[in-house]
């Protein structure tokens, strides 16, 4: 009933960019959106659902695409709602989520340098965890563990 | 001028870097530098079994390493579809609490050495260690335990030891008395305490915010109430909050929760007396690694048909609100583990509490938000 809610409310403002509301334990759904209606579907379910607490940003590399999820939290419904997209491997690139939701910000750095994920119109996409430099991508099924890598670290600009 | 706390500093607690510009006294900008600490343990745990997993949940976050284990447990049991008997949830929500007791004291202890007190650093070491030979008891370490398993826990509680349990919170709740008289009663800690570090509750939900450092702003927020996980429903216990969003009422929220985990764990050790069962669910499929679980063909079988699920868990560990995305392809390891570390978050809104104070406010402030470099990093 939660995710039909939820459903009706994004489809009205976002058509077609919608792809479906799928149900997911204990959470009000997991909304699957084209990358291209990020920040409209972001804002609407940020002001007229009241998901207003950004809880994480993550990537999954699924080889053929990668997806970058949401989760989002409202403190007047008590829930959690997961927003996901499909992303093409060879261009996986979204609109931040910062300006909606300013937590949006290390996440994005984080999901960016692990999965490869470019967040156009971030205000400081930068390395967090890794090394300035480091040009690999730690989180793709690509990148192995049991190889090592040749790397050179630059120094960080102080 | 820019200025750079760390990566050795005894404000730090840990391996990382907080850069801020100041002028004069003032603090006009800052920049937490993290990576240091940077393990790689959601790659690593896509190389491992189910099981082995919960080895790094413990070195995550090395202060509560049961509230890491419990997280990933939950999401993983999602993902594979096995429910754990009713006896390991309330196992699991002791170690929860005894564990939320242990890193509050220990946050106490490091918080109040920052501040310059240095007696009560003792103490707080002293009654953390009662809680550490608690969890050595049954799980036979003292920080890194391997003591969750998917479908269960690994082992039951030794004799005699819920008795012994209940001396160790009659012990501390009177101790907490007088943590609050050594430190509400001292004008060195509140005037480098009150009014400093100040973010508000709008602030806190815009940041990612939550936690203690939420509660401390009046939002009445806890994973246990709005969520409830393993058996948190059926206990009974206040949500701690504070107003005034500053370093005192982060220290009063987390003196409250000490005292309603010992409300919690007096009712969970009445249930575990009262009800003796098994520990870990029977019929576990083999290649999860479970101690007990019948060897047969079936489990090749199960294997090799084993449905796929992905899982979502959240917790509130005793540094904030933690999260853990588990994606199962049908093979006996994870294809993708995703966690959300509180102090991440907490840390990510560092410009909002900082900007403004003195440099001589940033040890009391940052030894508030209460910061465990291990989980940030991962």
């Amino acid at each position: 009933m939660q995710s039909d809610d939820v459903a009706r409310t994004v489809g009205a403002q976002v058509g077609d960019r919608l792809l479906g509301v799928d149900p997911f334990p204990r959470t009000a759904g997991r909304l699957r959106f084209r990358p291209d209606g990020a920040l409209e579907v972001f804002r609407t379910v940020k002001e007229r659902l009241g998901f207003d607490h950004l809880s994480m940003v993550g990537g999954i590399d699924w080889v053929t695409h990668r997806e970058v999820l949401y989760v989002v939290w409202s403190d007047s419904r008590r829930q959690y709602l997961i927003l996901s997209a499909d992303l093409p491997a060879d261009a996986a690139r979204i609109e931040s989520a910062s300006p909606i939701w300013p937590a949006a910000e290390w996440h994005e750095r984080e999901t960016w340098e692990l999965v490869d994920i470019q967040f156009d119109h971030h205000p400081d996409l930068r390395h967090l965890l890794l090394p300035d430099g480091y040009e690999f991508h730690p989180l793709l099924r690509s990148f192995k563990l049991h190889e090592p890598e040749e790397l050179e670290v630059k120094q960080r600009s102080v | 001028m820019w200025i750079n706390m760390g990566p050795q500093h005894p404000m730090t607690h840990g391996l990382w870097n907080l850069r801020v510009k100041i002028d004069g006294e003032i603090i006009t900008d800052c920049d937490p530098e993290m990576g240091y600490l940077h393990r790689g343990i959601e790659k690593i745990s896509e190389d491992r079994h189910y099981n082995e997993v919960v080895t790094l949940m413990d070195r995550t976050c090395y202060v509560a390493g049961f509230a890491w284990e419990h997280l990933y447990i939950l999401a993983a049991e999602e993902a594979l579809h096995i429910a754990p008997p009713e006896r390991a949830e309330y196992l699991r929500t002791m170690c929860d609490e005894f564990q939320r007791i242990g890193s509050h004291l220990m946050w106490y202890a490091a918080f109040v050495q920052d501040i310059g007190l240095m007696s009560p650093f003792l103490y707080g070491m002293r009654d953390r260690d009662l809680v550490l030979d608690l969890f050595q008891s049954y799980t036979g370490a003292r920080m890194t335990y391997e003591y969750m398993r998917v479908g269960g826990v690994r082992n039951d509680l030794p004799p005699g030891f819920t008795g012994r349990a209940r001396k160790v919170l009659d012990w501390l709740s009177d101790r907490f008395v007088e943590y609050d008289r050594l430190c509400l009663g001292s004008d060195i800690f509140r005037k480098r305490c009150d009014g400093l570090g100040v973010l508000s509750a709008a602030d806190c939900i815009a940041t990612g915010v939550t936690g203690p450092m939420l509660r401390s702003a009046g939002v009445k927020r806890d994973v246990r109430r709005d969520r409830p996980y393993a058996s948190y429903a059926q206990l009974d216990f206040d949500v701690a909050v504070a107003d005034g969003a500053d370093v005192t009422a982060r220290y009063l929220v987390r003196m409250e929760e000490m005292r309603q985990s010992v409300r919690l764990l007096r009712q969970v050790l009445d249930w575990l007396d009262r009800h003796p069962g098994p520990v870990l669910a029977d019929r576990l499929p083999r290649w999860l690694g479970a101690p007990y679980a019948p060897v047969g063909k079936e489990d090749y079988v199960l294997k090799r048909n084993y449905p796929k699920g992905v899982g979502f868990s959240s917790v509130e560990e005793p540094h904030g609100e933690a999260q853990a995305y588990v994606v199962n392809e049908g093979s006996e390891h994870p294809y993708r583990v995703k966690f959300r570390s509180p102090v991440f978050a907490n840390l990510s809104a560092a410009r909002h509490y900082l900007i403004g104070y003195r440099v001589a406010d940033i040890p009391p402030i940052m030894g508030s938000v209460d910061i465990c470099v291990g989980e940030v990093d991962r």
